[in-house]
């Protein structure tokens, strides 16, 4: 009995050492990087650059009790040639006295020339190395280099890196937060094509159209704005950029968005309204008619009038149908735009209609799977909005009218 | 009835092995007809012991009075014992009796618990019990009389177990007055207590209760089998008979719940449980224990179930806290930084700056310190215990971090163990998670989270082996009865608590009807 628990004690001790995790690292042994920069080097090399918290800086801690300010910033930037991603991270590495940790990557930026290459060689690791997480946001910066938009300062968060996260949230285009995972799928999937959020380093537009004209903007600039979205091709090359809008619809009618705000014009009651739509939703119809291709996508939303310049008083249903009617007409009128414009210049299909044709219709999708490309180039796409009012605020019609101003 | 019950039961085990440590040698024998015989055996006996009294009483004929100094109402005795003695049974006094050992029993002495005793050894227990003894000339027969009135601790409130709501009293220090408070809840002829004699010098009193038709003849058996087994010279304290007779004495956790309240005593025989209880101690010993028990308060009970259940799971969240976070955090910050959400790793690492220690050594330095702390407030005099906390807050909670030699974090973290740590209620239940922290802690800080998985799994290995009196530790969820869940996880309004938990209360399981849920229907309206 004695004999035995003592060989059963052992056993188990042993169980122990044999195997388990033996990468015991202090926190303050490591480096942890929030954001991350992939550029092309000459020599078909490439650059990347890591954005690393500089913990004794930040704010609220017990070692910097006194003149927190001015003492530079909480972060700084590493950068480092290599053949590829590991060969570069283990240059970087000599550079830096704390281990590289990447657990916490929040940010994958590409810089725009990178993009450009095709960035099909170098994803690898990001999918199989364990410590990463799928949950990492990709973005492209638009004219400038990943390094650089790694310098940058942003006002409100510590880490600039966090910064760019938040602002494509609050863009109103939030997608699931899987940039990564998001892209890997596309990347994969038969025919559609990914697309990625697009920033550029600077808060202020220097020239209004940022698509033609290529703004060099100081490394120095302070702050970054999410300015679009950037189409790939299949072999995850950049061909173009796409604006916010335009970014919108495409997200919209790829399932991809939750929340938008949709203003329009009216036609005849003299103002305009803004609604808030959440709940968005997408449905496509295809049909092989006539040697063409036909898509009919079907966008639903719900959503409530944030404001109203119009004299209509809101709590009269014709009057919200009437809305509704033209925000209708609005909506399907820029998405409609958008996914021309994609076909037109681009001919990608970032709107994921291959799959939804190959999952509703397996047999149409045979005969013209083959040759998508083309036939999406060609199809005749339809756009039908159908949204709903479902609240118009706590005021029917606006306070300030006159009574006799408000037309029931 | 008691002393009748008791000296029978100290009369069976004479018969078969009577330890005579206690006793003088050879002292034992009949007692002779002389009473200068009997004297002179009596003080060979007593020889040394100061605290006897000897007092000869010139009646007729003539007789001695025998008792302990300090354990007898003396003015009982003078009132009750020597008054009519001396008076009635003085030759030329105003009776003129003659006195015999009938007599007296009879009609001279006023005591209710009386018994006559003809061994020597009895007269000296009897004298040692808190007994007077009246040794007559002539006669070969002792009368032991019952005037037992020493020093007591009034019933307090217990300072251990304390509530909000429920009765204030606690046990003291006299077996009979513990019983008291029992026999007071429960004024049932089916509540037994057996008495043995514990101890062979320190002679201890000891009862073992139980409530017949409901207790388990298994446990009760297992009991008395486990106590009888028992040889000890002294038993100053119920914890001398738990190390005896648990089940796993090397296991952290305990297997017999010890108790302060009589409330909880009666609840636990209302189960069907046992109660050890042990003169000149208040904890009374309740076997069999689960573990289950050692989560409950006393209060959980008085307090409407809703409120107790919330209390419940605040209480078990507590527990695992107790037993883990710091191990967690440990495994955590050293090996898997990606699981902490990012703004909480900065901060951990901003407040990790500078600081000399490995995280693990940190809080295995905070952990020890706090225990020291803790063990340091217990045994202070009240007086300097506030030095301690001022000590204990500032220096270490305070001047530790400011200085840089330990984070933060690891003080919250070990401030946060130690509050969730006392949020259990059975202190002695509290210990066995105290103690189990730092191998845990060891496990983290080698293994990071595998050890720890490890750990609990080795843990949950040992918990489902324990069994405290043939119960198993964890029942009722090793074997789950619907009806014996009510009372684990929530805690069920009474009336839904229909039946007694089967581990504990053998067959006899119905203790309600049931349909008693108050409503408007049931005429609950004032109707």
């Amino acid at each position: 009995m004695n004999k035995h628990s003592t060989a059963f004690f052992c056993w188990m001790i042993s169980l122990l050492f044999i195997s388990g995790c033996w990468d015991s690292s202090e926190v303050n042994d490591i480096a942890i990087e929030l954001a991350w920069g992939i550029d092309h080097a000459p020599h078909q090399q490439i650059k990347i650059s890591a954005q690393a918290i500089v913990p004794s800086k930040i704010a609220g801690g017990q070692s910097n009790d006194s003149s927190q300010s001015g003492k530079g910033k909480p972060y700084f930037v590493i950068t480092s040639d290599g053949m590829n991603t590991l060969d570069a991270v283990q240059r970087m590495q000599t550079k830096l006295s704390r281990k590289v940790f990447r657990g916490h990557r929040r940010v994958i930026v590409i810089g725009e020339a990178m993009a450009r290459r095709g960035i099909k060689d170098i994803f690898d690791t990001y999918s199989r190395d364990p410590n990463l997480k799928l949950r990492t946001d990709i973005f492209i910066v638009k004219g400038d280099t990943a390094q650089n938009f790694l310098q940058v300062s942003y006002p409100l968060e510590n880490i600039p890196g966090i910064g760019v996260l938040g602002e494509y949230n609050q863009a109103g285009t939030a997608s699931r937060e899987m940039g990564l995972l998001n892209f890997l799928l596309a990347a994969a999937s038969d025919s559609a094509c990914p697309a990625l959020p697009v920033v550029a380093i600077g808060m202020n537009p220097v020239v209004a159209d940022e698509e033609e004209t290529q703004d060099r903007t100081e490394p120095d600039h302070e702050g970054f704005r999410i300015v679009g979205s950037a189409i790939f091709n299949k072999e995850l090359k950049l061909v173009g950029f796409v604006n916010l809008e335009e970014g919108r619809a495409m997200r919209w009618v790829s399932g991809n968005l939750k929340k938008i705000t949709v203003s329009e014009t009216l036609p005849q009651g003299k103002g305009n309204v803004g609604m808030d739509i959440i709940k968005t939703k997408s449905k496509m119809n295809a049909a092989y008619e006539g040697g063409r291709l036909k898509i009919n996508v079907t966008l639903t939303g719900k959503g409530a009038i944030r404001e109203n310049n119009t004299n209509l008083d809101l709590t009269k249903t014709s009057n919200i149908s009437y809305l509704e009617k033209a925000l209708n007409r609005h909506a399907e009128e820029e998405v409609r735009q958008a996914i021309t414009r994609v076909q037109k210049d681009y001919g990608t299909d970032v709107f994921g209609f291959s799959d939804a044709i190959r999952r509703k219709d397996l047999t149409l999708w045979k005969t013209i799977g083959e040759d998508w490309e083309e036939a999406f180039k060609e199809a005749e796409i339809t756009v039908k909005a159908n949204m709903t009012v479902r609240r118009i605020g706590i005021t029917g019609p606006s306070l300030q009218l006159n009574p006799k101003e408000i037309r029931k | 009835m008691r002393i009748k019950r008791r000296s029978s039961s100290v009369r069976d085990k004479r018969a078969t092995s009577f330890d005579t440590t206690h006793l003088p040698t050879g002292a034992y024998g009949e007692l002779s007809k002389e009473l200068s015989v009997n004297e002179k055996m009596l003080r060979e006996a007593f020889q040394g012991c100061s605290d006897i009294v000897f007092r000869p009483m010139h009646t007729s004929p003539k007789s001695l009075l025998i008792f302990t100094d300090g354990l007898i109402d003396t003015k009982t005795l003078e009132k009750v014992v020597l008054k009519p003695l001396i008076f009635d049974g003085h030759s030329g006094g105003p009776n003129d009796l003659h006195i015999s050992s009938d007599i007296i029993q009879a009609q001279l002495v006023a005591v209710s618990k009386i018994q006559t005793v003809s061994n020597i050894n009895e007269v000296i227990d009897g004298i040692l019990k808190a007994n007077i003894c009246l040794l007559i000339d002539g006669e070969n027969k002792a009368i032991v009389a019952d005037l037992s009135g020493f020093e007591r601790r009034a019933v307090e409130e217990p300072e251990a177990e304390v509530s909000v709501r429920g009765p204030r009293d606690g046990f003291t220090e006299t077996l009979r007055i513990n019983t008291s408070l029992i026999r007071r809840r429960i004024r049932s002829p089916k509540l037994k207590m057996e008495s043995i004699t514990l101890g062979q010098v320190s002679q201890t009193d000891i009862a073992i209760v139980y409530i017949e038709g409901i207790v388990s003849k298994t446990v009760l058996d297992e009991v008395r089998r486990r106590i009888g087994r028992i040889q000890m010279d002294g038993v100053l304290e119920s914890g001398f008979i738990e190390e005896f007779i648990e089940d796993a004495p090397w296991s952290p956790f305990p297997q017999i719940q010890n108790t302060e309240r009589p409330d909880v005593v009666c609840a636990s025989l209302l189960e069907g449980k046992v109660a050890i209880m042990t003169d000149n101690t208040p904890f009374v010993l309740i076997a069999p224990m689960t573990f289950w028990t050692g989560l409950q308060a006393v209060e959980d009970y008085y307090e409407r179930s809703v409120y107790t259940t919330f209390i419940r799971f605040v209480r078990y969240s507590l527990f695992n806290i107790a037993l883990m976070l710091p191990s967690l955090y440990v495994a955590l910050s050293t090996f898997h930084q990606q699981l902490i959400p990012t703004n909480l790793l900065i901060s951990i690492a901003n407040s990790r700056e500078g600081v000399p220690f490995p995280t693990f050594v940190e809080a295995l330095l905070m952990e020890f310190m706090f225990e020291g702390l803790r063990e340091a407030g217990l045994r202070m005099p009240r007086a300097v215990g506030s030095a301690v906390s001022i000590v204990g807050a500032l220096v270490i909670g305070q001047s530790a971090v400011q200085a840089g030699i330990v984070s933060a974090p690891v003080v919250i973290v070990v401030a946060m163990t130690g509050i969730a740590s006392f949020a259990i209620p059975r202190y002695n239940f509290g210990t066995a998670y105290r103690l189990l922290r730092f191998p845990m802690l060891i496990l983290a800080g080698l293994f990071g989270l595998y050890g720890i998985i490890s750990g609990v799994f080795l843990m949950i290995i040992h918990l489902n082996g324990l069994r405290s009196f043939g119960v198993p530790y964890m029942s009722p969820i090793v074997s789950p009865v619907p009806h014996t869940i009510k009372d684990i996880f929530v805690r069920a309004p009474r009336w839904m608590m229909t039946k007694r938990p089967e581990f504990s209360s053998g067959t006899n399981v119905g203790r309600i009807p049931d349909g008693q849920q108050p409503s408007p229907k049931r005429g609950g309206g004032g109707q």
